[in-house]
């Protein structure tokens, strides 16, 4: 009894030393982003502040480009979402439903390609881009957010399709139905859940990505939030205050990602 | 499977194709053809000026070799890789055995863990800088109130202190990742295996190196693998934090070869220090897994 007690003891010890390494950088963005002006201009700060106020959320969605960012941040991220889901979900499909050749090799291809330095990407994709005057458009940045979540999303895929019993299918097909109206109404249903996880990863991966969109976008109105973020640091009428309330407006995503996530790590979203 | 072969080839070759073909197309178009365009390129003079491009042999990489920039910006890479595998090792280590033993608010801790892992690079980037600020960072001001300094650390514009805050930078953001796989694994272990050897008479260390670690080796190897692969790839929170600064104390190669396309604007040298980079990835991997294979698994009685 004496020694688990004090095995609690030590646990909390070093959970309470920890924690504040964990938390205290997102504590103080949070806190920053609430405090007024005038106490932001006035260093030393309260460790823990008895004043808020909205002013700095205020200026920000009002006197800075915030918005215009979050509008190409969300039209790049849904495109890739779309795109990376639609392909990934025809090819976990193909890979679990088909016997083919080829198919380690593609798998193991898709695989490998997670592993190439996104600046050996981005060179030539900003060449590429530059030839075909997709620079600075929604369609390039979509492309190459794609080529960081697909080799992702096509395991996720192919993974949840390999769970999905082929006896449902088989069924449908005895009874008369046509390979494509069985995947649309049988294997698709039952492969949604896999196609949310996909999606989310791919929307987090674009929403979050800013070495891809810091070289490819070049003109300040295609930027999108972290590119448009790292411009703020540079400008000297955008103070503290407003960086910190636009990282964490920008971090709320993440925040919904980790519900999820808890969900996807106790297998919640896996074996239903 | 058995139902596939009552279709006829054709029908399966045309269901197969629609199915994986714009994955694959995907892929090649934005993995693939670019990789092979940029190995390519390195063989070639390439500015950012004209469009003109003329064989260069082995040139650049002539050229590459002799640069004393280089071989510094492979020196950081090593040491800023090698620092920030160990402390997303150690952290991951930490909490994934603080994890697993805690019953109560597990979930809630582990989502706290996972937090950092999944924010926006440009977040954590940012929130650095601010909290590390040298006039107005509440780090120095706690230390000065503290009085364990005397004056305010200037830590990512110092010239000793900016690899330093870096790396504890992307430790503080990418140890979740070795923390949750330590975790899975953790939870795999067989209870048995500590109930004998505490009847051997082994306490938590001996149990810790004995038991414990045997049976993460796998898992830490992979880890430190892919996690090694990933930061010596880095590029977006080192550019965030430092862009390489000061002088070129956080230069790593992908600072680098980003400094040669996008200020130097010369591409056909940028490809070619982009080829080593991949080349000493590439050879990388597979001496380490000649070496350790981290998928082989030590057996502990089981």
């Amino acid at each position: 009894m004496q020694d688990a007690f004090s095995k609690r003891v030590y646990r909390l010890l070093l959970l309470t030393a920890s924690l504040p390494v964990l938390i205290f950088p997102l504590y103080w963005m949070t806190v920053t982003a609430f405090t007024p002006r005038d106490a932001l201009f006035r260093p030393p700060y309260e460790v823990i502040p008895t004043r808020f106020s909205l002013e700095n959320l205020n200026e920000l969605l009002s006197a800075t480009q915030f918005l215009g960012f979050m509008q190409n941040s969300l039209i790049v991220a849904s495109g890739a979402v779309l795109l990376s889901v639609s392909a990934s979900t025809l090819a976990g499909y193909g890979i679990s439903r088909f016997k083919f050749r080829y198919k380690r090799h593609f798998m193991a291809g898709a695989l490998w390609s997670y592993m190439f330095p996104p600046i050996l990407l981005a060179i030539p994709l900003y060449l590429i881009f530059s030839k075909l005057e997709l620079r600075n458009t929604y369609f390039g940045l979509i492309l190459a957010h794609v080529s960081l979540s697909l080799p992702l999303t096509i395991s996720i895929m192919q993974q949840y399709f390999s769970i999905v019993p082929i006896s449902l299918e088989e069924a449908a097909w005895v009874s008369g139905a046509s390979r494509f109206r069985a995947l649309l109404e049988i294997c698709l249903p039952s492969a949604l859940p896999g196609m949310l996880s996909a999606g989310i990863f791919a929307f987090a991966l674009s929403w979050n990505d800013f070495a891809f969109a810091f070289i490819l976008q070049t003109d300040v109105r295609m930027y999108t939030l972290p590119v448009g973020l790292a411009t703020f640091v540079e400008q000297s009428a955008i103070h503290w205050g407003l960086i910190m309330a636009s990282s964490a407006l920008i971090s709320i995503p993440s925040f919904a990602l980790v519900i999820f996530f808890q969900r996807y790590l106790t297998g919640g979203v896996k074996r239903r | 499977m058995v139902a596939v072969e009552y279709e006829s080839r054709i029908a399966k070759w045309t269901w197969l194709s629609a199915a994986i073909g714009p994955a694959l197309i995907l892929l090649v178009v934005v993995a693939y053809i670019p990789i092979i365009f940029a190995i390519g390129l390195g063989f070639y003079y390439r500015s950012a000026f004209d469009d003109a491009i003329t064989w260069a042999g082995f040139d650049n990489f002539y050229w590459l070799l002799r640069q004393p920039g280089l071989w510094a910006a492979l020196g950081k890479s090593t040491i800023f890789t090698i620092g920030s595998v160990s402390l997303q090792i150690a952290i991951g280590l930490f909490f994934g055995l603080l994890l697993n033993e805690v019953v109560r608010g597990r979930a809630v801790l582990r989502s706290l863990v996972i937090l950092p892992y999944l924010l926006p690079t440009i977040v954590v980037g940012l929130v650095f800088r601010w909290i590390l600020n040298p006039q107005t960072g509440i780090v120095n001001q706690i230390l000065l109130d503290i009085g364990v300094i005397s004056a305010p650390i200037n830590f990512f514009g110092g010239l000793d202190s900016a690899m330093p805050a870096v790396i504890f930078a992307t430790g503080w953001q990418y140890s979740s990742f070795a923390a949750l796989l330590i975790l899975a694994r953790l939870q795999t272990v067989n209870p048995r295996l500590y109930e004998s050897a505490r009847t051997c008479g082994a306490g938590t260390w001996r149990c810790f190196v004995d038991v414990t670690l045997p049976n993460l080796r796998s898992t830490l190897l992979l880890i430190a693998l892919l996690r090694g692969v990933w930061m010596f790839n880095k590029f977006d929170l080192i550019w965030i934090i430092t862009a390489g600064g000061p002088l070129e104390a956080t230069e790593t190669l992908p600072i680098y070869v980003y400094k040669i396309a996008f200020q130097e604007f010369d591409f056909g040298r940028a490809a070619a220090a982009c080829t080593v980079m991949f080349a000493i990835l590439c050879a990388f991997s597979i001496v380490y897994f000649k070496i350790f294979n981290p998928t082989k698994e030590i057996e502990v009685g089981r």
